[in-house]
């Protein structure tokens, strides 16, 4: 029997491991784009970060077998790259997010008026998901995506369900109060 | 998937108002399309990261792989790893042995206590030093009279009875020579 050469099985595995990875960015671009946009919301900054995210995962590529759920594996890591990404851009000026939303929402059958109107009320909806502690922010940010359960947002977040099930329920009481309060501000601004 | 262990959105929502609204606006921006062509974008990069890494090809010849390669890159390891060692060894200077110090046994101290054969000693005061009797040097005493036969003080025991008895006998026979 004919041992065969390392070399050639060495080509082999790195060609398997191409094909692998060439599959999860088709599969999965479009979820981690969205998770990174999320959090980062600019276009051009969620690409780089799911670009990175891939390249991280081209290096550890070796170690693509071991992981059990790929779907959730790939989105804790574009979930840490773009929260180090977005602790980094605090030092930059805070980009126009009114013009930003109002650029990338759908705007079908709107006049520019109630498009407007529209980004302005989501920007400030965002203001105030940002005034969330950080632990409720990131749990109330992975439940807008339907395609995270409880389960998988606990293991994004790496902490038990329960954790997920309770900083949920405190984060939204916390934007019901923040947002009942801006509402009150606005009103006694207007008298 | 099943629907109970969903995110929770129908199941823990605080029933409409802010909350609603401000879940909406994420989900919104979570459903958001992906721009054009992103994944040509991300394929293309990723067929070009392994390339980026290699700065100078290995020839033909030195494959990494082949056997007389690697038994060069041992021997050249070990070369390194011995003459560095070798190196240093011979820089060094040697240390010289330990002496060890071997103590005489202690004797008993005159006139104190034993060690009894004790390894450790604590270090005490010395004691009374018993001045020794002069044996070599015997004092004579003046004589009680002219007649009188000396007294030898502090002189030596005679060593047997037969001695002592010539000792004796040559006393008498000085006591009895007339004084001249």
């Amino acid at each position: 029997m004919e041992i065969p050469d390392s070399s050639l099985v060495d080509g082999l595995r790195q060609t398997a491991d191409e094909e692998t990875l060439a599959a999860l960015v088709s599969q999965y671009a479009s979820t981690l784009y969205r998770v990174a946009f999320s959090v980062l919301r600019n276009a051009a900054d969620a690409e780089d970060a799911v670009q990175e995210a891939f390249l991280r995962v081209l290096r550890h590529r070796q170690t693509l077998d071991e992981v059990r759920d790929r779907r959730v594996w790939l989105i804790r890591i574009v979930w840490n790259i773009v929260l180090d990404r977005k602790r980094r851009l605090k030092t930059r000026p805070e980009t126009d997010d009114v013009a930003e939303l109002a650029r990338v929402l759908p705007s079908d059958d709107l006049s520019a008026e109630q498009i407007t109107s529209a980004a302005q009320h989501h920007a400030h909806v965002l203001a105030c998901v940002e005034r969330l502690p950080v632990k409720e922010r990131e749990v109330l940010m992975l439940s807008a995506f339907e395609e995270l359960n409880s389960v998988e947002i606990a293991s994004v977040l790496e902490i038990s369900e329960s954790s997920v099930r309770s900083r949920l329920f405190r984060a939204r009481n916390l934007m019901a109060g923040l947002l009942d309060y801006s509402r009150s501000g606005q009103r006694r601004s207007l008298r | 998937m099943n629907d109970q262990v969903r995110n929770g959105n129908s199941n823990d929502a605080v029933a409409g108002g802010a909350p609603g609204e401000a879940e909406a606006t994420l989900r919104l921006i979570a459903s958001l399309p992906p721009p054009q062509g992103l994944e040509e974008r991300l394929h293309a990069s990723l067929a070009e990261a392994p390339r980026r890494g290699r700065v100078l090809a290995w020839p033909a010849a030195l494959n990494p792989g082949s056997a007389w390669m690697r038994s060069a890159a041992a021997a050249a390891i070990v070369s390194v790893v011995v003459g560095g060692g070798w190196g240093v060894y011979s820089r060094i200077p040697h240390a010289q042995q330990a002496r060890s110090v071997i103590l005489a046994p202690r004797g008993p101290a005159q006139g104190g206590f034993a060690t009894a054969g004790a390894m450790r000693m604590p270090q005490t005061l010395n004691g009374p030093v018993v001045a020794h009797p002069q044996a070599a040097q015997p004092v004579e005493d003046k004589p009680a009279g002219k007649g009188a036969a000396p007294i030898v003080r502090n002189a030596p025991k005679p060593p047997n009875r037969a001695s002592s008895a010539s000792a004796e006998v040559t006393r008498i026979h000085v006591a009895l020579q007339p004084a001249k």
